[in-house]
């Protein structure tokens, strides 16, 4: 289990730092292929089992051919690089550290197991929700798929996802429009 | 090692840094639009971690999944504004779309 | 049901005038040749002569109904006091009068009738609406006024034929350039005030109530406004038109007072009782006071207040127990309010100026409006009214009726424009009519004003045909034997005149005024002897007689005999068109025989069926040396003597007119000059339009032009002030506004302007930066907040 956790973890950040250094776009692509399907698996070992077959399909199989596809349109050249001037990069990556140490501090300083007895307390639970955490496997399809129709049966008194589901697939179709609008053959104008 | 919430946190602000950095590099418009992925995703692995391993449950996940569809929306829009863009200038370089200069 | 016919019958000759004006003043205008067509006239003509139709048709009905029990009821009760009757027919008759008056009302029948037409509001139990009263005085005069409009009406579409053109010319206006004015013909407008005029008389008549009356009362009024000032463009027109309608406002404000008191005391304005099915379901005024025996008002003893009761004469009570009633003084200022109504309408002294200036109207309007019916209205309403009168009141009438018929005469004696003779011999009628109401010659009074209605209707058409025929030639001194040139109008005016003076002739064919105006001095004797403290009341009037022949024979022989004083007039001269010769005709015929029988013709009885009850008995003294009125018994006892000096004065005025006028025995002139301080007192009309100029007119102009001066002097000022002050305060206010609030909002926009430009710089448009600058921000938030709450 751990092994899997340190190869998919490693993946995911070394391709994340390969995407950051890669110059050509096409081997950008293809680190992010990488490194987000590492976080798919981190997904599985996270037991969301869901959300991880979801990052496959829809990010890693949709998403990124889109940008492939977008690559391929608009590259001008096989290895099209335009590259970015060095002290920019310096700048950039001193201050990605800065953040980066920033956020590794706060999770650092954070009482993890204190804060979560907090707001177990605060929400009147007293366990964590059956199925969770448990170390048995994921099976999270029944209770997303109960969530985003309106019913939690796992949580007591809880509300479910209906409206946000409903506007989300109405901001799907929004989009579908604006994206076919936006990106029609236009007939070109003269430039004066 | 056992994984705990920690572990996930610091993947997710690998993650996160290293996405902000290709915004913030890449002239490429592709590759911003990489960055913003990878963003998204940092974040992606933090709301699992926390469905995971603290009392917020099922919601993490559900928003992830929101997230994640988002972002499908997101790229589509974002990949035709950059078509946009190319048939305008010939080119995805974003430093040449500085019309907003003040 | 006999109530609801007559209702019906007299609601349509009363609302077709209404229908005639609405057509002819909307629709008179489109024919196919509008300013030419008569048909507005016929319209008219045809309104008002269904309208007498109808009013004759319900005479007819009512009498039916009570099987004109009026008539013989009368006839006994008149009998037995009548002189001229035998000794022998005397006793039979007195026992059977006697036997009448046991149960007069009961072998009457109902005469008189009233209901409601429509409720024009309810104000808690109090109500107004428009209500009828019909009785045989109600029939009378709608028979009178129907029968005078139509002849009248006929005659006006000659008279007035010369409006129908398209450019009439009016010489009698002057443009400021000094020219005549020329207007287009009005000849369906005339026509249309008209058929309204006929409309708020028949409504008056009609009336069921008090209120009602003044509604119809302002409404000729407003007519008779319109038809005065017709030829507009005349400024003397248009004056005369103002000044009566103002005159008359000066009465109906004492109307307005009476109304209020009424209102206030009685809650009713209605004159009768409305009765259900014998049940009095609402009571009228006239039953509200009850006279005892002695034909005084009933009254609270000690307070001397009048007590109000109900239909048996029983006191009605507040809901305190109280007894309702009214102080007496209160009554006496209902009574006189009424009256300064009738006074202001009719004419009578104060208020009399208006009505010859009225003249200036076309001359059917004066024979119409100013002499037979609108003015007669004030008599009208006093005769209806005549139960709520006390003796204070009435005493005030036969006075006021006293004065104006001695001043109208003798003015009337040296006017010389032929329809100001006829207007002054009008308002001295008028006098005769209202005195003989006060002196409680009730049916006396209302007998001359229906006598006096045609044949001074008759004169007045008489003198419209003569100024028609001598071309709007009104002076008499420019006239003179017109005899022969125009003889169907110099005869028909002869009987007017001949009627007017009150002449006898043998076999009972009287001239109409013979026994109408001896039943006015007859009653005035009788009060003389009553009262012989009042017996200018008796010697004005008889003396008035003979003026009037006077003047009436002197108008006839100025204008109809002797030599002709202007060639010009006299040779164009010319008889007048059948319309206009017919209607004269016909009133010479009503004017001679409509009183056929004296007191004991069909007229009179008719008239007299409705008398108030307390008339024929008379009224004895309320207290010592208190006014005593004279029933029946004693005016018909002094009736042959107050007859025969009435006609003697007659008499001698017209003999003395022939020596004037008629021959050339003496000469006028002279007379007039070695007269000149009397002629001249009389020919400027007592001087009254002098008198009012100087008490109303120049302190009304003094205080007009005081306001104008303080007006313009202290108000303007004041305003010019404030004005001056505003600028002032604007211009401060500029300063402030340009330097203080312009500058602190163009402070801020400067500021905003170089802090935009300054912050220009940070805009690079370049994306990544912005992305930089986020993280930089989020970076330095955390780092405030970690030094800020460490731990």
């Amino acid at each position: 289990m751990s092994w899997f956790f340190t190869i998919f973890a490693l993946a995911a950040c070394l391709g994340a730092v390969a995407v950051v250094i890669s110059q050509s776009v096409v081997r950008m692509a293809f680190w992010l292929v990488v490194s987000l399907g590492s976080v798919a698996g981190l997904f599985f070992l996270a037991d969301a089992d869901f959300i991880g077959a979801a990052q496959l399909l829809i990010y890693v199989g949709g998403t990124l051919v889109l940008l492939v596809f977008g690559i391929m349109l608009t590259a001008s050249g096989p290895y099209m690089k335009i590259p970015a001037s060095p002290a920019e990069t310096v700048v950039a990556g001193l201050i990605g550290l800065m953040f980066l140490f920033m956020v590794f501090s706060t999770i650092n300083d954070v009482d993890w197991n204190g804060s979560k007895d907090r707001i177990m307390a605060a929400s009147g639970q007293t366990e964590k929700p059956a199925g969770f955490d448990d170390g048995s496997e994921g099976n999270t399809l029944r209770p997303l798929g109960f969530a985003l129709l309106g019913v939690r049966p796992d949580v007591k008194d809880g509300a479910g996802y209906l409206l946000p589901f409903e506007i989300a697939s109405v901001h799907l179709l929004v989009v579908l429009i604006g994206a076919a609008y936006l990106a029609r053959a236009k007939r070109r104008q003269d430039v004066a | 090692m056992q994984p705990d919430l920690s572990s996930y946190l610091f993947i997710g602000a690998v993650l996160f840094v290293c996405g902000v950095i290709c915004m913030a590099t890449k002239r490429n418009a592709i590759g911003v639009l990489m960055g913003v992925e990878l963003v998204l995703n940092g974040a992606n692995v933090n709301f699992v971690a926390f469905s995971k391993y603290t009392a917020l449950g099922l919601d993490g996940q559900v928003f992830s999944l929101f997230v994640i569809v988002l972002a499908a929306a997101e790229a589509a829009v974002a990949l035709a504004i950059v078509l946009n863009f190319y048939n305008n200038h010939l080119t995805v370089d974003v430093d040449r779309g500085n019309k907003l200069k003040g | 049901m006999v109530g609801e016919t007559l209702k019906f019958w007299l609601m349509i000759a009363w609302l077709l005038p209404l229908a005639g004006f609405v057509v002819e003043i909307f629709f008179g205008f489109y024919s196919k040749n509008p300013r030419h067509s008569k048909a507005a006239a016929w319209c008219a003509v045809g309104c008002i002569g269904i309208g007498f139709l109808c009013s004759a048709n319900a005479l007819r009905i009512w009498g039916n109904a009570n099987d004109w029990c009026v008539l013989e009821v009368a006839e006994h009760s008149n009998a037995h006091a009548d002189p001229a009757h035998s000794e022998e027919t005397h006793d039979a008759d007195k026992a059977l009068a006697d036997h009448d008056h046991s149960d007069a009302d009961s072998a009457k029948g109902q005469t008189a009738y009233s209901g409601v037409i429509y409720t024009l509001g309810v104000f808690g139990s109090l109500e107004v609406t428009l209500d009828y009263y019909i009785d045989s005085l109600t029939l009378v005069m709608f028979t009178m006024v129907t029968l005078i409009a139509t002849c009248i009406h006929l005659f006006a579409i000659g008279y007035m034929s010369d409006e129908l053109t398209d450019e009439y010319v009016d010489h009698s206006a002057h443009t400021a350039d000094g020219g005549h004015v020329h207007r287009p013909g009005r000849f369906y407008r005339f026509f249309a005030f008209m058929s309204l005029f006929c409309f708020a008389m028949l409504g008056l008549v009609l009336a069921g109530n008090i209120f009602q009356v003044f509604i119809f009362w302002e409404l000729v009024g407003i007519c008779s406004f319109l038809l005065i000032g017709f030829y507009t463009e005349r400024k003397t027109a248009s004056d005369a038109a103002n000044k009566a309608f103002i005159m008359n406002r000066v009465g109906d404000f004492g109307f307005l007072i009476g109304l209020m008191v009424l209102w206030t005391f009685f809650g009713t304005f209605r004159f009768g009782d409305t009765v259900v099915d014998d049940q009095v379901v609402d009571q009228g005024l006239f039953s509200m006071v009850h006279r005892d025996n002695t034909g005084n008002l009933t009254r609270e003893e000690f307070t001397g207040d009048v007590l109000i009761t109900d239909t048996h004469g029983h006191v009605l009570t507040n809901e305190d127990g109280s007894n309702r009633q009214i102080p007496y003084y209160l009554m006496v200022v209902v009574g006189l309010g009424i009256f300064a109504g009738c006074v202001g309408k009719s004419a009578q002294f104060p208020l009399q100026t208006w009505l010859p200036d009225a003249m200036e109207g076309p001359t059917p309007v004066s024979a119409l409006v100013h002499s037979a019916t609108m003015v007669a209205a004030g008599v009208y309403l006093a005769g209806r009214f005549f139960p709520m009168f006390v003796q204070e009141v009435l005493l005030t009438i036969a006075y006021t009726g006293c004065i104006t018929l001695f001043l109208a005469a003798t003015i009337a004696m040296v006017a010389t424009d032929i329809k100001k003779v006829l207007a002054y011999s009008t308002i001295s009628q008028l006098g005769y009519m209202m005195l003989g109401i006060g002196v409680f010659g009730w049916a006396a009074g209302l007998f001359h004003l229906i006598t006096h209605a045609f044949f001074k209707s008759l004169m007045f058409l008489c003198s419209g045909s003569v100024i028609y025929g001598c071309h709007h030639e009104q002076e008499m001194p420019k006239m003179g034997g017109l005899l022969w040139k125009m003889p169907i109008t110099a005869f028909t005016m002869l009987v007017g005149v001949c009627a007017i003076s009150g002449f006898w002739v043998p076999f009972g064919l009287e001239f109409s005024g013979y026994h109408s105006k001896d039943a006015i001095v007859a009653s005035a004797l009788a009060f003389n002897y009553a009262n012989p403290a009042h017996f200018l009341l008796f010697l004005i009037p008889l003396l008035t007689a003979g003026i009037t022949a006077f003047y009436m024979f002197r108008m006839w022989f100025y204008t109809f005999v002797g030599k002709p004083r202007d060639q010009h007039v006299h040779e164009h001269a010319h008889e007048s068109p059948w319309v206009m010769t017919v209607p004269l005709v016909i009133l010479a015929v009503f004017a001679w025989f409509c009183a056929y029988g004296g007191e004991s013709g069909r007229l009179y009885l008719m008239l007299t069926g409705d008398e108030p009850a307390h008339v024929a008995a008379g009224v004895t003294a309320a207290t010592a040396g208190g006014i005593v009125l004279p029933g029946h018994d004693a005016i018909h006892a002094v009736h042959g003597q107050a007859g025969t000096w009435a006609l003697i004065a007659a008499l001698s005025g017209a003999l003395i007119a022939y020596v004037l006028y008629g021959t050339s025995v003496v000469n006028v002139e002279e007379m007039k000059r070695q007269l000149a301080g009397v002629h001249g007192f009389l020919a400027n009309k007592w001087h009254f339009d002098e008198l009012y100029d100087a008490l109303f007119m120049k302190p009304a102009h003094k205080v007009a032009a005081f306001c104008a001066w303080f007006d313009g002097a202290v108000f303007d000022r004041i305003l010019h002030s404030a004005a001056k002050a505003t600028v002032i305060v604007s211009k401060w206010d500029r300063v402030f506004d340009e330097n203080v609030v312009d500058g602190f909002v163009n402070l801020i926009a400067s500021a905003t302007q170089s802090v935009g430009t300054s912050l220009k710089v940070v805009q690079t448009g370049r994306l990544r930066q912005y992305v930089m600058f986020i993280v930089l921000g989020v970076v330095a938030l955390f780092a405030v907040m970690f030094t800020t709450f460490p731990g």
